[in-house]
């Protein structure tokens, strides 16, 4: 059974915590004021970064939401080993994104530095084919 | 042929080393089948502490190419808790891909990577070759020069081994991404490296071999070449080109003989490892050239080596205690011999192995 995709997250930022805790650091810092709301298939997850801390929630205020990303399982895997870029999955509609433009840019920042730490650590590689 | 077992082992690190965190060692298989056109690179590696499963895992890489410069490309991270390997034998055995040394003096190497299924047999044609014998040999065999001290002193820092295989035969079938191959070739290699560095201290190679078969008029026993880039900016290189003759004969031609010239820009078939790379730098292409040419003279003796990437696979691994990263270009191209070794004449298109490595921004 796959695993779901808050419990992801939330294990995520354990192995961020305990293995990245200087990167975590300044990830937060670049995250502070987002509430992120991420979509895989159907499940949701919305994450909030405020005041050094982050929380992983099922849902958020529609007002406070000021990222959404919607996307497939099949699309993730397929942008992380390659065979889709990202400008692809969005010509093809399989990745959607909403949020401003600085902001989205923001999100592209950290996520970039978090698949950039994630290819030295196995735990973070392999809990992430946990999902699929 | 009895030191294959332990020449070809994995040298795991006492687990009170305080650089258990930057081990890596792999086996390198390297083959072309000049019938089918299918060239193949198989990495079997170890990397990070191998005796803690949250911050080691073992890795297996296929880089193929078959007809018409096809590319398939794979790779598998393998968590330690599924992988066996040891200090006695050179097995690296997954759940789903297994390299196993036989008493026979074979290897076979069966399961899969990824969506490249491989059922593979490679016996072991010659003895093992170690980094220790070839660099005594050529410090016996000529003067020494500060280039040569130089790369040495680097790389007895960074590799605690350094083991070829130089012949292997290697017969089987590849079934990969929907295509099948049949392989039966005497022209394949192996590498086995090892050590206990970070990438951000490495400044690079070129390296390669020219997959030769002896049996066939006008072409050597072998050509190998390593060039070993050191110092604080890696602009300082040292290394050469090693002939083997048919007849048994050896010639070595160290970089202080050796021109190298690069032209034009590969425009071919590419492949980039980790898939993550795309996604990270949709627009990274780094520069390969669409030709390469060795030349060198030394008395009598002369040489030239044309090398034309047919197919680049470009590997980028990243640094474990810092941002470095570095590229490891991997070539199968076709390389024009012409050379003149004591007396005879050597004039022939091979297939060759290239690897090209420096830090990615470079």
């Amino acid at each position: 059974m796959p695993l779901r995709l808050r419990k992801f997250l939330d294990e995520l930022l354990e192995v961020l915590r305990e293995d990245y805790p200087k990167q975590l650091t300044r990830l937060i810092q670049d995250a502070n004021g987002l509430t992120y709301l991420q979509v895989l298939d159907k499940e949701r997850a919305v994450i909030t970064v405020r005041n050094r801390t982050i929380t992983i929630t099922g849902r958020a205020k529609k007002k406070e939401i000021n990222v959404r990303v919607y996307i497939s399982k099949e699309c993730l895997f397929d942008v992380l080993e390659g065979k889709l870029t990202l400008a692809e999955a969005f010509e093809t509609g399989e990745l959607k994104v909403f949020g401003s433009p600085q902001t989205l840019l923001r999100c592209y920042a950290i996520w970039e530095r978090v698949i950039s730490l994630a290819r030295t650590s196995p735990r973070f590689y392999f809990l992430t084919y946990e999902l699929r | 042929m009895e030191d294959v077992s332990w020449a070809d082992a994995f040298s795991l690190p006492s687990i009170f080393d305080p650089r258990l965190s930057l081990y890596k060692e792999w086996h390198d298989f390297v083959f072309f089948d000049r019938d089918s056109q299918v060239f193949g690179l198989l990495n079997f590696a170890v990397h990070g502490n191998p005796y803690d499963g949250r911050r080691g895992y073992g890795a297996a890489l296929a880089f193929l190419v078959g007809p018409g410069e096809k590319i398939h490309t794979a790779l598998k991270l393998i968590p330690l808790s599924e992988l066996t390997v040891s200090a006695y034998n050179p097995d690296f055995i997954g759940d789903e891909v297994a390299v196993r040394y036989l008493g026979d003096n074979s290897f076979t190497i069966t399961g899969k990577i990824d969506d490249i299924s491989l059922d593979l047999k490679i016996p072991v044609m010659l003895p093992p070759v170690t980094m220790n014998q070839i660099g005594l040999d050529i410090l016996a065999r000529n003067q020494i020069n500060l280039g040569m001290l130089g790369a040495a002193a680097e790389m007895a820092r960074v590799w605690d081994k350094w083991v070829e295989l130089p012949r292997l035969s290697v017969v089987g079938e590849i079934r990969a991404q929907g295509a099948d191959y049949h392989v039966d070739t005497k022209t394949g290699y192996q590498d086995h490296e090892g050590g206990r560095f970070d990438w951000g201290s490495v400044e690079g190679w070129d390296t390669g071999v020219l997959l030769c078969d002896p049996t066939s008029a006008g072409e050597p026993e072998k050509v190998s070449f390593l060039f070993y880039r050191y110092g604080p900016s890696g602009e300082s290189s040292y290394g050469g080109i090693i002939v083997k003759t048919a007849g048994g004969g050896e010639r070595f031609f160290g970089s202080e003989k050796v021109t190298i010239t690069k032209s034009g820009e590969f425009t071919g078939e590419r492949a980039y490892l980790p898939g993550v790379t795309r996604l990270l730098y949709p627009d990274y292409r780094p520069k390969v050239p669409a030709t390469i040419v060795f030349s060198a003279a030394d008395s009598s003796d002369s040489l030239e080596i044309t090398f034309t990437p047919r197919a680049v696979c470009t590997i980028v691994v990243a640094g474990v205690s810092d941002e470095a990263e570095t590229t490891f270009n991997e070539m199968c191209c076709g390389a024009s011999l012409k050379a003149s070794i004591g007396g005879k004449a050597y004039y022939k298109l091979i297939p060759c192995w290239f690897e090209s490595v420096r830090p990615r921004h470079r």
